[in-house]
């Protein structure tokens, strides 16, 4: 048994413990879910599991192994394998052979024994076949499997998943998932910490985290009988849960219902936050010095669209490696858009913006920007592209003004994890570093208005966090003070990669709020994405992009009938289409919001019934 | 995209040189560059020519990727012969008896004397032949040195290579040398650097896109401008460390005491084959 007597820890140099009075247990065959928020101590516990850490007060023991003896430790962790997010960070070696072959290598084992365990455990997870390869060549799933593998080679007995799937895009975190029910089944003892409800709902026993302590401990059933607790645990409800709840009709509060119908609808805080972003439009005085005033009085008579004509893009053009990275294709966003590029890693998704930040310049077609006379034309060519030929200027748009190329500050760029950008002193420094680079900035005053405009609109206080160092910040801070940055140069565009992966409910509420308000500015936002159930429901325009091609676009709300596209592109129907189409609805007849798919479903099973 | 590592260029293949233990062809090798320096006039050069022709067709490598290999060497290569061809001086004593070896070699030594001193362009500034000559014999030496160790790195994985040099040192644990830790350095940065080299580009385009400029103004702004990605790319590389000595830790490396899955046999043949080869290098080296 894995046991938590009372654990308390506390890092060095912090104040709050990470977490305090934890109790828990786990057996082998049993199947735990710790579910909280990020930063409410759930990586701490895994690293005291492992005696990574040892506890400052209470005990951790593993089959009566207790972990601050230092002559068992060995034994110890050959009981208890740990798994962290990125799987980048856990492979060693170069082949996956031989990263398997690490643990039982270290372990002294005989080879034959090497080998049966390497081989035994590539099985477990799916890779027998995989061997030779390259981890650096391996998906996301796949590289995460071989990092169980590698865990499951030292056979131990209790596994510890500290967020296996967070990193992970949709098809990796179903392989994962898979892999970890197998295991279970197996007989392993897994403690699986994640803040994904869905994920937690699989476990046998769920514990709630929250700041240290535990908030909750129970079977899933009783976790989902009490909704209302949830919002207050920082774990939301995705809408297939919701409505899956509807449809069950027994479990759900009204007003759970309620709270969580508002975070459907990213309106939930978002009303202080919109505040903040009008100040931040208003700032007339950086405004008026970076020059850009005339630049906003232009939008109300003309716009400046973004688009990309029949662009190509071929990588190692002529050489061996030769990869055609994007194949004619052609996009338009209009101030105050919002489109959502859909596609999986590898779908020329990486290409296309740095194309459409004028960071690459296309093989062929054009990347531009267009002044446009007029808003009727412009709000009715939204998306217009063309499969065949540069079909990317059809619409009623009359152009004035040559086209002009794209240069920073015009266009945000926000990679995947933009966190891992930052690098100033201060985040004051790191918000001024676009701004100055462009020649925005020409005094201290317009410099401290411009960070305490930038930090308003992404909800952090000036006075708490201009000054302090941007590497000591929580994870879903420093994501914050990231997008600050970028805002900072007050872009007419933003392109954004997956900018949710890896935040918790909260944090991903804050980004969806963000760009609501952003388009209300009249910037037009780009995201990319493979996660349709988070973006498909908020986006006004889709562009489905698979192997460098145009699969599709349209508006959002049509995609939803057309599950054939999805298909052919690999991507996942979303969750509450998935069940109207299991339901035999028709497709014209869809739709993403859960109350009223509820509805729509029950409505139609009446109907079925009468028949 | 922007960076190009030097790792990775392994054509794969089922030929005898591929097949062969990198340990032998790390052996030869070797001996082959001894030889390099080691000859004295154009037969012995030629005769590495020709095994360098031999080994590549063995190997089933066409001779452009070795051309290819050759690309950064370039601007020494024709440095080496434009500066031996204008500057020769067969008078002078410390040079002349190289000069004389390289003309005896295959030209012989009355066409070596039959040349003239010099072909005057202008003034006393001439090509002189026998410069010339030796210019070319340098640059074929540097091209087989190249081309010779590409034909390693073309048939043989980094894995291999990797697994091949830690195998090479572990006689050295005699003396007390950390060799499994240093065979797991060897490791981790075979895995790491082109993930670190690809973070760097992410970095770089990332503070592009925020106005940053790596190719304006002097030294010290260009230096400075590389501060915004080289501060991130090290938190990142630190967070990294931790996150996988973590990983190291929970598998149990304590760095001895480890035993090898694959402890690829030497097989008889193959140590007959490599050493003779070796052998017949360094003759054709002391020899020629």
């Amino acid at each position: 048994m894995l046991l938590f007597d009372h654990v308390s820890f506390t890092y060095p140099a912090r104040q709050n413990p990470a977490v305090s009075d934890v109790s828990l247990s786990l057996e082998p065959g049993c199947r735990v879910a710790l579910l909280g928020a990020n930063g409410s101590g759930k990586s701490t516990l895994a690293r005291l599991a492992n005696a990574l850490i040892i506890p400052d007060e209470g005990s951790v023991e593993v089959d009566g192994l207790p972990t601050n003896a230092h002559q068992t430790i060995r034994e110890l962790r050959k009981l208890v394998g740990l798994v962290f997010q990125d799987p980048d960070n856990q492979i060693i070696s170069s082949s996956v052979l031989d990263d398997v072959a690490f643990g039982p290598e270290n372990l002294g084992l005989e080879r034959a024994e090497i080998a049966r365990r390497c081989r035994e455990a590539l099985a477990l997870v799916g890779l027998l076949g995989h061997e030779a390869r390259d981890p650096n060549t391996l998906s996301g799933g796949e590289k995460q499997r071989l990092v169980i593998a590698g865990i499951l080679a030292m056979e131990p007995r209790y596994l510890v998943l500290d967020e296996p799937t967070s990193m992970l895009d949709v098809t990796g975190r179903g392989e994962v998932r898979a892999a970890i029910r197998a295991l279970h089944e197996r007989g392993h003892g897994i403690l699986h910490i994640t803040h994904d409800l869905e994920e937690a709902l699989d476990a046998d026993q769920i514990v709630v985290l929250k700041r240290g302590r535990v908030v909750f401990r129970g079977t899933p059933d009783e976790l989902m009988q009490d909704v209302d607790a949830l919002t207050d645990y920082g774990i939301s409800l995705t809408p297939s849960l919701q409505l899956q709840a509807l449809l069950s009709q027994s479990n759900l509060s009204v007003k759970a219902a309620a709270v969580v119908q508002d975070q459907f609808i990213a309106k939930a805080g978002a009303t202080a936050l919109q505040a903040d972003a009008d100040t931040y439009v208003q700032g007339e005085t950086v405004a008026a010095q970076a020059g850009a005033t005339a630049a906003q009085a232009d939008s109300t008579a003309t716009k400046t669209v973004l688009s990309l004509e029949g662009v190509s893009f071929t990588y190692a053009r002529g050489g061996s490696t030769e990869h055609r990275a994007l194949d004619d294709v052609s996009m338009r966003v209009n101030p105050g858009s919002y489109l959502l590029v859909l596609g999986h890693t590898g779908s020329g998704k990486s290409t296309l913006l740095r194309i459409a930040s004028g960071l690459l310049a296309p093989e062929s077609g054009k990347a531009i920007l267009t002044a446009t006379a007029g808003t009727a034309g412009a709000a009715s060519t939204t998306g217009v592209a063309g499969t065949t030929g540069a079909a990317g200027t059809t619409g009623a748009t009359s152009t004035c003004g040559a086209p002009a190329a794209i240069k920073p500050g015009v266009v945000g760029l926000v990679f995947q994890q933009p966190e891992t950008q930052l690098f100033a002193h201060t985040v004051a420094d790191d918000i001024c570093f676009g701004p100055r680079n462009l020649g925005m900035l020409t005094n201290t005053r317009a410099q401290e208005v411009l960070v305490r405009e930038s930090l308003d609109a992404v909800g952090l206080d000036y006075q708490e966090f201009a000054q302090r160092s941007p590497f000591t910040l929580s994870g879903g801070e420093s994501r914050r003070v990231a997008l600050a940055t970028v805002l900072a140069m007050r872009p007419r565009f933003l392109l954004l990669d997956e900018p949710t992966a890896g935040l918790d409910a909260n944090g991903r509420r804050f980004v969806h709020s963000l760009i609501e308000a952003l388009t209300e500015q009249d910037v037009g936002v780009v995201v990319v994405s493979h996660d349709i159930d988070e973006f498909l429901p908020r986006a006004h325009d889709v562009l489905v992009l698979a192997h460098g091609r145009m699969q599709w676009s349209g508006k959002a709300l049509d995609l939803i009938h057309e599950p054939d596209i999805l298909h052919a592109a690999g991507l996942q129907v979303p969750q509450v289409i998935g069940w109207q189409q299991r339901e035999g609805m028709p497709a014209d007849s869809f739709t993403l919001d859960p109350f009223e798919a509820a509805d729509r479903i029950l409505r139609w099973r009446a109907a079925r019934g009468e028949r | 995209m922007a960076f190009v590592v030097p790792f990775g260029q392994y054509v794969p293949g089922d030929s005898a040189i591929h097949r062969l233990d990198a340990r032998i062809k790390l052996l030869v090798i070797v001996a082959y560059v001894f030889t390099l320096f080691a000859t004295s006039g154009w037969l012995g050069l030629l005769l590495c020519l020709l095994l360098l022709l031999v080994g590549y067709s063995m190997a089933h490598i066409p001779l452009r990727l070795a051309a290819r290999g050759l690309k950064p060497v370039l601007i020494i290569l024709l440095f080496t012969l434009i500066a031996n061809t204008f500057s020769f001086n067969a008078a002078s004593p410390a040079i002349s008896p190289l000069g004389a070896g390289l003309g005896t070699g295959i030209v012989g030594s009355s066409i070596a004397n039959s040349l003239p001193d010099s072909i005057i362009l202008f003034g006393s500034f001439g090509i002189k032949p026998l410069g010339l000559l030796r210019g070319m014999y340098f640059v074929l030496r540097i091209v087989l040195l190249v081309s010779m160790t590409s034909l390693l790195t073309f048939t043989s994985s980094v894995v291999a290579l990797t697994d091949a040099i830690a195998s090479l040192l572990r006689p050295l644990r005699v003396f007390k040398v950390p060799v499994e830790d240093i065979a797991t350095i060897f490791t981790i940065a075979l895995r790491f650097i082109p993930l670190t080299a690809e973070e760097a580009e992410k970095i770089m385009v990332a503070q592009t896109a925020r106005g940053a400029q790596f190719n304006v103004g002097g030294p010290i702004r260009r230096v400075k401008a590389w501060v915004p990605v080289i501060i991130p790319l090290f938190v990142n590389l630190f967070r990294r460390a931790d996150d996988l000595a973590c990983a190291m830790e929970s598998r149990c490396y304590i760095g001895e005491g480890r035993t090898h899955l694959k402890v690829a046999r030497l097989r008889t043949q193959e140590v007959f084959a490599g050493l003779a080869l070796a052998v017949v290098l360094i003759l054709i080296g002391v020899l020629l």
